[in-house]
C-alpha cells in the first residue's frame, strides 16, 4: 500500500514539476518576446523643442546685439537664450545630482568630456553643489554669416551655491564672474563649444535716482522729509482673509474698510501678495490689476502701505530662486510708481522656515531678494517682518527698516526692544502684534474681549511714550480662516479668527478704542 | 606654617602651568587667519597648479573652487605649518579665471583668484568653419571663414593671436593676417566676378587647416536672345520647331549654371498662350513646339523666371492647302475622308485630326473627330443614333473645310 502510495506521490511530483517547468519556459519565452517588442517611443527620435517655462528664469538682458558678422534675428536670439540658459540649468543640475543628464544636448563633445570628469570626481568625493545663476548680461560679440556659430560675453553672472559634502552643508558662496561663450548650432541645439570664465567687469550702470517719498534718516522714517511715525494695521477684508484678490474681491468693501481705518486715525496698512495665487513666475495680470487698484485706493484715502510679498511661499530651494525673483521683479516694478508704498516686506516671518527649509537656503534667498526688489523699485524701502524681536537682527544691515512681530508678554517688551535698538540704528517697526479674544468653547483659559482691550491699551501707552511705529493685527475678526494659515485644529483656528478690533458682525470690540494713541 | 608653604608653592606652580598651557592653547585659535602664500596669479594650462596657505590647519580647511566648467571642493595636503591644495588635473587643463574660497568650520576664511592661460608650448589646433560654403559671383557676395585656434588642451588662444588666412583663385593667392578676438579669427572672402572655386586655408603657429573650397556660382542670368529652327514653314501638325536661347550669361560674362530653367511663352493668333520649358546646358536652353495644324502665327518670348527675359520672335506657319477627297459608302452611312494630300502631294502623316460636323436642317448635331491613318479617316453613322433621313456634312482638316450637300442616309433599310 505504502509502495503504491509512494509511486503515486512520485507521479504527482513528476507531473507537477513538468507543469511547473512548462510554465517557466512559457514565461521565459513571453518575457523575451515582450523585451524584443518594447522599444523607444518613436517621438524620441525627434529632437522636439523642450519647454523651458517655469524651470529656470534668471534675469537676462542682452546688452548689445551689434556684431561684425550677421545681423541677429529675433527668433534665433530667443532660441539661443533659451538653450544657453538651459546649459546652465543642466550644469547646475549635474553639479547638484552628479549626473550627466542633458549634458549631451547642450555641450559639444570636448566640454562634455571635461564635465564628465568633473562630475565623476565630485561623485567620488561625495560633493554636491546646489547652485543657481541670478543675472546674466550677455553682449553679442560675433554671429557667423551661416548662422551656425555665435560668441558672446555674459558679463557679471551672479552665481550662488550651497556646497555639501557627505550631505552636510560646508558653506554658501556667492560670486560674480564674466563668461565668454562660443556656441555652435548642431542638430537644432545651440551647444557650448568653449566657455571661459573671466574676471567680472566694473558695472557702468548707475542706480536710478527716483523721487523718493519715504526715506530713512537715522532711526526715523521720513515722508517728504518730515518724520513719519507708522500707526498702522494689518489688513484683510473680513470675508476674504488670506484670499484678498480672489472671487470675493470687491473694491467697495475695501474702500469702506479704508474709511474705518482713516477715521480711526491710522495712517498705514500692511497687505499681502500671495505667491502662488499671483501666478508664481508668470504673474497674472488680473491679480496685479487688483493689487494696483488697492494701492490706488489706499493712496486716495491717504494711507501708506507696507506690501508683504511671498505669502504662502515656502520652497527657497536654490534651483527655484530664479522663478521667485521674476515674480518679485514683475510685482514690484509694476507698482513702483505708487509713492504711498513705504516698504516692500520681502517675506512674512521667514525665520520660522530656517529649520525646515535650511537657513543656508532661506537667508541668502532673502538677501538676494532684497537686491532684486531694490533694483525693481529703487524709490521704495525694503524690510523683512520676522516673527520675534531677536530674529529681526538677521540681515539688519541689508534692510532699510527693521521689522519684527511681537506676540509675547508685554512685560518683556521694553527690555527686548532695548536690545534691538542697541543692535541697530535703523528705524524699527513692530509690524504685527495683537491678542485674540478667543475665550469660549474652544479655549476656557483664553482672553476675553476686555482682556484684549486692556492689552491694546497698555501697548498704546508704551507706543505713545516711546513714539514707536506699530502695525497691529488685525482689523477684523475673520469668520473663516484657511487651513494653510492655522492648520486644521479648530481651537487654533478659533484663536486666529479673533484677533480683530471689529467682530464678525461689524461691531466694534472694546479694543477698538485703543486702536491707536 | 612652614609645612604649608611647599603646598602653596606647588599649587601656585600648578596654576601657573595650567594658565600658561591655556594661554598657549588660545594663541593659535585667536590667530587662525590664513594667509595665502601663492603669489602667482597666472598659471599655464596643463602644468600642476597648487595654492599654499599658512595658518593652523588643524580643522582641515577645504578649498572651494569655481572654474570655467565646474566647481569642486578640495582637501589640502599638510606640510608643517603650511597647507597646500593641488588643483585636479582636469581643472588645470582648462583655461579661465578660477575663484577660490578657503573654508574652515563652514566659514569662509579667505578668498582669491587666479588665471589659467592657454599653453602655447603645446601643439596648436585649428577648428575652422566655412559658411556658407558657396555663393554667387561678384556683387559683394562673400563666404565667411571662421577659425578657432586652440592649444592642445582645446583652450582657445589668447586674444591677438596671429592667424594667417589664405585664399587662392586662379592665379591670385592672397594672405591676410588676422588676430583672434573673442576666441576666433575670421575673414570674409569676397567672391570674384568669375565663377569657379576659391580655396581657403588658415595657419596659426605650426598648425594648418585642411583646404576648404568655396564654390563661386555664376550670378543670375542677364537678358538673352532666342532663335528658332524648323524643317519647313507649313502648318502640318507634325513637324517640330526648336526654340533655342543664346548662351545665358551673368553680368560678369559667366555662363549661367547648368539647369537654369527657361520658360518659353508663345502667344498664337487667337491670343491663346502656350508654354514650353527647357533647362540650360552650357548656358543654352532649348524648347520644342509642334507645328500647328492650320495656318497660324506664334509670337515667342522666353524668361528665366523673375530674373531675365529674351527678345520676342515671330514664327509664321503657312497652310499646306491639302487636297481632300471623300466618298460615301453605298448606304451613305460610312464616310471615308482621304486620301488627304499635303503640299507636295504626299500623303499626310498619320494622326492628323479630321473633324466631321454633322448638320440636320442647318443645326449642328454632332462633331466626330478621327485621326488620319495612311492619309484616310473613316466615319460611320450608326442608324441607332442618326435616325433622320437627311444630313449635311462638313469635313474639316488641316485648316480646310469641305461642305457636302444634303445626303439621304435613311434609304435601303
Amino acid at each position: 500500500m505504502s509502495l503504491i502510495n509512494n509511486k503515486n506521490s512520485y507521479r504527482v511530483f513528476l507531473l507537477a514539476s513538468f507543469i511547473a517547468l512548462n510554465i517557466l519556459v512559457l514565461y521565459g519565452i513571453s518575457s523575451i518576446l515582450a523585451y524584443l517588442n518594447e522599444g523607444a517611443d518613436r517621438s524620441t527620435m525627434l529632437h522636439l523643442d523642450k519647454e523651458t517655462a517655469n524651470t529656470y528664469l534668471p534675469k537676462i538682458s542682452w546688452k548689445s546685439l551689434e556684431n561684425p558678422g550677421r545681423e541677429m534675428e529675433k527668433q534665433t536670439l530667443a532660441t539661443l537664450e533659451k538653450h544657453y540658459l538651459f546649459s546652465w540649468y543642466i550644469k547646475n543640475n549635474a553639479l547638484k545630482n552628479n549626473t550627466d543628464e542633458g549634458i549631451g544636448d547642450y555641450f559639444t563633445e570636448n566640454p562634455r568630456k571635461i564635465l564628465d570628469t568633473i562630475i565623476k570626481n565630485n561623485k567620488a568625493d561625495k560633493i554636491s553643489i546646489e547652485s543657481t545663476t541670478l543675472t546674466h548680461n550677455p553682449k553679442l560679440e560675433f554671429y557667423s554669416e551661416d548662422g551656425q556659430l555665435v560668441v558672446f560675453t555674459d558679463e557679471n553672472v551672479v552665481e550662488f551655491q550651497n556646497i555639501y559634502q557627505d550631505k552636510k552643508l560646508i558653506t554658501s558662496v556667492k560670486d560674480t564672474a564674466t563668461y565668454k561663450v562660443l556656441m555652435l548650432l548642431e542638430d537644432g541645439f545651440w551647444r557650448i563649444r568653449h566657455c571661459e570664465r573671466m574676471a567680472k567687469v566694473t558695472d557702468t550702470l548707475k542706480a536710478e535716482t527716483n523721487e523718493k517719498t519715504f526715506i530713512v534718516k537715522g532711526n526715523q522714517i521720513l515722508k517728504n522729509n518730515k518724520p513719519f511715525l507708522i500707526k498702522g494695521i494689518n489688513y484683510y477684508p473680513k470675508n476674504s482673509a488670506w484670499d484678498m484678490y480672489g472671487d470675493l474681491f470687491n473694491l467697495d468693501t475695501i474702500a469702506a474698510d479704508f474709511d474705518i481705518i482713516t477715521k480711526a486715525k491710522l495712517n498705514t496698512i500692511r497687505i499681502f501678495v500671495p505667491y502662488e495665487d499671483f501666478g508664481k513666475a508668470e504673474v497674472k495680470t488680473e491679480k496685479l490689476e487688483k493689487l494696483k487698484q488697492v494701492l490706488a485706493l489706499s493712496k486716495a484715502k491717504n494711507l501708506a502701505v507696507i506690501v508683504t510679498l511671498f505669502d504662502f511661499y515656502g520652497d527657497y530651494s536654490v534651483n527655484n530662486w530664479t522663478l521667485t525673483q521674476r515674480h518679485a521683479e514683475t510685482v514690484v516694478s509694476s507698482c513702483k510708481d505708487f509713492d504711498n508704498i513705504i516698504s516692500w516686506d520681502i517675506k512674512n516671518e521667514p525665520d520660522l522656515d530656517f529649520e525646515s527649509r535650511g537657513i543656508q537656503n532661506v537667508k541668502p534667498w532673502l538677501s538676494e531678494m532684497i537686491e532684486v526688489v531694490k533694483k525693481a523699485a529703487p524709490n521704495h524701502l525694503v524690510t523683512i517682518g520676522y516673527s520675534n524681536i531677536k530674529a529681526s537682527e538677521i540681515l539688519k544691515d541689508e534692510v532699510d527698516v527693521v521689522s519684527y512681530h511681537y506676540y509675547e508678554h508685554i512685560s518683556l517688551f521694553t527690555d527686548k526692544l532695548k536690545a534691538l535698538e542697541k543692535a541697530t540704528n535703523k528705524p524699527v517697526v513692530m509690524q504685527e502684534f495683537g491678542m485674540s479674544s478667543n475665550k469660549g468653547f474652544w479655549s476656557w483659559t483664553g482672553n476675553s474681549k476686555e482682556d484684549q482691550a486692556e492689552y491694546h491699551k497698555k501697548m498704546q501707552v508704551i507706543f505713545k511714550e516711546k513714539q514707536l511705529a506699530f502695525v497691529s493685527w488685525t482689523l477684523y475678526d475673520f469668520p473663516k480662516v484657511p487651513d494653510g494659515v492655522a492648520g486644521k485644529w479648530p481651537w487654533i483656528k478659533s484663536k486666529q479668527k479673533q484677533f480683530g478690533f471689529i467682530d464678525y458682525k461689524g461691531k466694534h470690540k472694546p479694543s477698538f478704542l485703543y486702536i491707536t494713541n | 606654617m612652614i609645612k604649608r608653604k611647599p603646598h602653596i608653592i606647588v599649587l601656585v606652580s600648578i596654576a601657573l602651568v595650567l594658565l600658561s598651557v591655556t594661554l598657549l592653547d588660545e594663541k593659535p585659535t585667536t590667530k587662525n587667519a590664513f594667509s595665502c602664500l601663492t603669489t602667482q596669479e597666472n598659471f599655464v594650462a596643463g602644468k600642476p597648479i597648487a595654492i599654499e596657505f599658512k595658518g593652523n590647519s588643524e580643522n582641515k580647511p577645504q578649498l572651494f573652487i569655481i572654474h570655467s566648467y565646474g566647481r569642486t571642493l578640495l582637501d589640502g595636503v599638510l606640510k608643517n605649518d603650511k597647507i597646500q591644495f593641488n588643483l585636479p588635473k582636469n581643472y588645470a587643463l582648462k583655461t579661465g579665471y578660477v575663484s577660490w574660497f578657503l573654508i574652515e568650520n563652514n566659514k569662509e576664511k579667505a578668498k582669491g583668484n587666479f588665471q589659467i592661460l592657454p599653453n602655447d608650448e603645446t601643439k596648436t589646433n585649428l577648428e575652422s568653419y566655412l559658411g556658407p560654403p558657396s555663393t554667387l559671383a561678384g556683387d559683394n557676395h562673400y563666404v565667411m571663414f571662421v577659425t578657432i585656434p586652440t592649444d592642445d588642451f582645446d583652450n582657445p588662444k589668447l586674444p591677438n593671436t596671429d592667424v594667417a588666412i589664405k585664399h587662392q583663385f586662379l592665379n591670385s593667392i592672397s594672405t591676410d593676417n588676422e588676430k583672434t578676438k573673442d576666441f576666433i579669427a575670421w575673414k570674409n572672402i569676397y567672391a570674384p566676378t568669375k565663377s569657379g572655386i576659391v580655396l581657403i586655408s588658415a595657419s596659426c603657429n605650426e598648425a594648418l587647416t585642411k583646404e576648404f573650397d568655396a564654390v563661386i556660382y555664376p550670378s543670375i542670368a542677364t537678358d538673352f536672345t532666342i532663335s528658332y529652327k524648323r524643317n519647313h514653314e507649313f502648318a502640318d501638325g507634325n513637324q517640330i520647331t526648336k526654340l533655342t536661347t543664346s548662351i545665358l550669361k551673368d553680368k560678369f560674362g559667366n555662363t549661367v549654371s547648368d539647369g537654369t530653367m527657361v520658360t518659353f511663352i508663345l502667344k498664337n493668333k487667337e491670343n491663346a498662350i502656350l508654354k514650353t520649358f527647357g533647362t540650360t546646358i552650357e548656358g543654352i536652353a532649348t524648347g520644342q513646339i509642334l507645328h500647328p495644324e492650320k495656318e497660324n502665327k506664334y509670337s515667342v518670348k522666353a524668361f528665366v523666371n523673375g530674373i531675365s527675359k529674351s527678345n520676342s520672335v515671330e514664327i509664321a506657319y503657312k497652310s499646306i492647302n491639302p487636297t481632300i477627297a471623300f466618298s460615301f459608302s453605298k448606304d451613305n452611312r460610312t464616310i471615308t475622308v482621304g486620301p488627304i494630300k499635303s503640299f507636295m502631294n504626299q500623303i499626310v502623316p498619320d494622326g492628323i485630326k479630321v473633324n466631321l460636323n454633322i448638320y440636320h436642317k442647318d443645326k449642328l448635331v454632332e462633331t466626330i473627330t478621327e485621326n488620319s491613318n495612311k492619309g484616310k479617316a473613316e466615319f460611320y453613322l450608326s442608324p441607332e443614333f442618326y435616325k433622320e433621313k437627311n444630313y449635311r456634312f462638313e469635313i474639316e482638316t488641316l485648316g480646310k473645310i469641305i461642305k457636302t450637300k444634303e445626303i439621304n442616309v435613311a434609304n435601303q433599310q
